[in-house]
């Protein structure tokens, strides 16, 4: 027991000196990072945590910002947006005036509103809604793609890559399904291709014969598909079946290992829009080889997008030699930044120009290798 | 023969298929209505758990090296329709018998009990994701010239139909030449003279249960073989879809609830062949209404037709 509180004394003596330390030093950045630590989706968090932490490593490593040490700060909002409201005027009371976070989307939209009054940068690397972005805020980024993005995205690869004879768009008359479905068709339309069907399944149906015999009568060589993968996968089967062999394409959607279980070997070299898989990116390596050393997971969807949005934030501190949040806004507005996830470049909304999905394949193994 | 005949032949063909298994299930529903004059809401999910049953021995006798797929079904057909009569004697035996004489809505809720219960069941042992299996009866005859249009008519749909038409069959028999069938239709005709006339109607209506339920299991193991997926909410819609068959055709008649399964599976094909399909459901509860409308007791449901 004594050896214990001997421990105990020594540990809280070290951080005390560590804590002055800093203070006197008065060069030590603090970068808050909100999101879920814990609740039912504390993996995303995790994910966002094992990017910033690592960016903020490596930047340490080089020297710092402007001569600083960054530190990341931990904030704990549960993915509940009273928990983020809360979260959020602590941040500011901390004065802490750069953000990264939050990750919910529904925690993300009201704590935005706080910081653009408050005047603290926030970049979130997981948000995906639309709305976030639509209020005209000055201080919110995101360095994630909309999901509304994917549906021009998988129009754009229709037109110019696959260049189909006859498309049909088929959608699950569910509004994640029937929007992107919707995206898809009006994009092909405004550039002169017209889906010769467009038509919606419903949600739970399993004989889809009738549908399948349609698109084969209608000489149907390419098929969108909004909606998820149950759905795809019986029709995916049953078109095999029957001997329909078009090109599928679907959203995120539909990309889950289920999809190969279902349809089994039909599920081979069906197309899909993805978040791109950045720890592949080879640029990438050395990072995704340290986080690794540390016994962590470089997987996660928003762990190389937490990484970049913490490269963001500290390039601008570096060009615009300030920290002031509202200078960095203006210079994150207005210019191009080379990140983990790529070039990142922003429009008047704060979200980004380019899409961080991609087009991929997927196997009937259930693992997917980006489209050619 | 020109596209349009040929589409309308795959079409048909689609539409018989699915027809079959709706039939299948629906005779469950009109042989209890038949005797007792209730709808057996938990018949839907008897269905389901004969497609899980299937899955789970076919799945156990692949893995245990078994490579022969007749004996395959034939064993997981055994299996599911025993299991799903044991759920149809209990289910008669906890949610009907104790209820027997009392309020005729009072056994319509607790069916509906024992159907959420058998769902929910069916979600906490077994998951509620879709669990699939790989195709195991593949390939089919193709005819037509594929140029103009292609029709398609696979094993497994021929299979369906073979399977559906004997199990009719032998119902038909065992209603009309067995002394249990002819108990049956006693029950059906006159419920409380028959038990006078000493024939234990409590054994009778036990039976209706478990061969309703063994026909559900039937149904299970052909669509389960067929989609080749089942998740525990399958038993919902398609025991919502066997009741309209049964009801179309004229509930409390087995040939009705047969033509009621067709007309259903070919409607439905049809308005998807012709009209966007979100309209099939549309159309086919429709149709329902406008039968009910004109011909209240369904297209069968005549007094002197034979009732089980």
């Amino acid at each position: 027991m004594n050896q214990f509180r001997k421990t105990l004394l020594g540990l809280s003596t070290a951080v005390c000196i560590m804590g002055l330390t800093a203070a006197a030093q008065a060069d030590t950045l603090k970068i808050a990072l909100a999101g879920p630590a814990t609740g039912p989706v504390a993996q995303y968090g995790d994910m966002q945590k094992i990017g910033v932490m690592a960016a903020i490593e490596d930047i340490n490593k080089a020297g710092g910002v402007n001569g600083m040490m960054l530190e990341g700060v931990i904030y704990d909002d549960a993915c509940d947006p009273k928990q983020a409201v809360a979260v959020a005027n602590k941040i500011v009371n901390d004065g802490i005036t750069q953000v990264v976070g939050h990750l919910c989307s529904s925690s993300t939209e009201p704590a935005a509103d706080i910081y653009e009054e408050e005047g603290v940068l926030m970049i979130t690397a997981a948000s995906t809604s639309p709305s976030i972005t639509e209020k005209g805020y000055k201080m919110v980024f995101r360095t994630i793609g909309l999901d509304s993005l994917q549906g021009s995205m998988a129009a754009q690869y229709i037109l110019n890559t696959a260049k189909p004879a006859r498309v049909a768009v088929i959608h699950d008359k569910q509004q994640y399904g029937e929007g992107l479905a919707t995206a898809v068709r009006d994009q092909l339309a405004e550039n002169g291709v017209k889906a010769v069907m467009f038509e919606g399944v419903t949600p739970g149906d399993k004989d889809f014969s009738a549908l399948i015999a349609k698109l084969k009568k209608e000489n149907v060589d390419f098929v969108y598909y909004g909606g998820y993968h149950p759905e795809l996968g019986l029709i995916l089967r049953q078109s095999a079946e029957k001997g329909f062999d078009a090109q599928f394409m679907g959203p995120e959607g539909v990309v889950n290992s289920d999809l190969a279980k279902i349809a089994g070997d039909a599920a081979e070299g069906v197309l899909a829009t993805a978040p791109k898989s950045f720890d592949q990116n080879p640029v990438n390596e050395a990072r995704v080889a340290a986080i690794k050393a540390k016994g962590e997971d470089p997987t996660g969807p928003f762990v190389f997008t937490a990484y970049a949005a913490v490269e963001v934030m500290t390039d601008a501190m570096e060009a615009t030699k300030s920290t002031d949040s509202e200078a960095l806004a203006d210079y994150i507005r207005s210019h191009d930044f080379d990140t983990a996830i790529g070039k990142v470049k922003y429009d008047e909304k704060g979200d980004l120009t380019e899409s961080t999905f991609l087009v991929y394949r997927l196997h009937k193994d259930g693992s997917k290798t980006p489209a050619e | 023969m020109s596209e349009f005949s040929l589409y309308l032949l795959q079409q048909l063909i689609n539409g018989l298929t699915i027809g079959s298994t709706y039939a299948l299930i629906a005779i469950g529903y009109t042989m209890v209505y038949g005797i007792i004059g209730m709808i057996n809401f938990a018949h839907g999910e008897i269905y389901m758990i004969g497609s899980y049953v299937t899955f789970i021995v076919i799945a156990g006798l692949l893995g245990m090296g078994m490579v022969s797929l007749p004996i395959i079904l034939i064993i997981a057909l055994v299996v599911a329709m025993f299991i799903a009569s044991t759920y149809g004697w209990t289910i008669e035996r906890v949610a009907y018998r104790p209820l027997r004489g009392s309020n005729r809505l009072i056994p319509l809720i607790s069916a509906i009990g024992m159907s959420i219960f058998l769902q929910n069941f069916v979600v906490l042992s077994q998951g509620s994701r879709d669990v699939a299996l790989p195709p195991q009866i593949t390939g089919g005859w193709n005819f037509g010239d594929p140029s103009v249009f292609e029709v398609s008519l696979s094993y497994m749909q021929v299979l369906i139909f073979i399977i559906t038409f004997i199990s009719m069959t032998l119902l038909t028999l065992f209603i009309s030449r067995s002394r249990m069938g002819r108990a049956c239709r006693a029950c059906s005709e006159d419920l409380g003279m028959t038990n006078l006339l000493g024939i234990d109607t409590n054994k009778i209506i036990a039976l209706t249960f478990i061969v309703g339920a063994a026909l559900a299991a039937i149904a299970g193991l052909l669509l389960g073989l067929y989609y080749g997926v089942v998740n525990p909410f399958v038993g919902f819609i398609a025991g919502l879809k066997a009741f309209t068959a049964a009801v179309l055709g004229g509930i409390g008649s087995i040939p009705g609830a047969v033509l009621g399964g067709l007309i259903l599976g070919v409607t439905e094909a049809m308005t998807s062949a012709f009209f966007p399909s979100e309209y099939k459901d549309v159309v086919s509860f429709g149709l329902l209404v406008l039968i009910l409308l004109f011909r209240p007791s369904g297209l069968l449901g005549k007094p002197e037709v034979e009732k089980v």
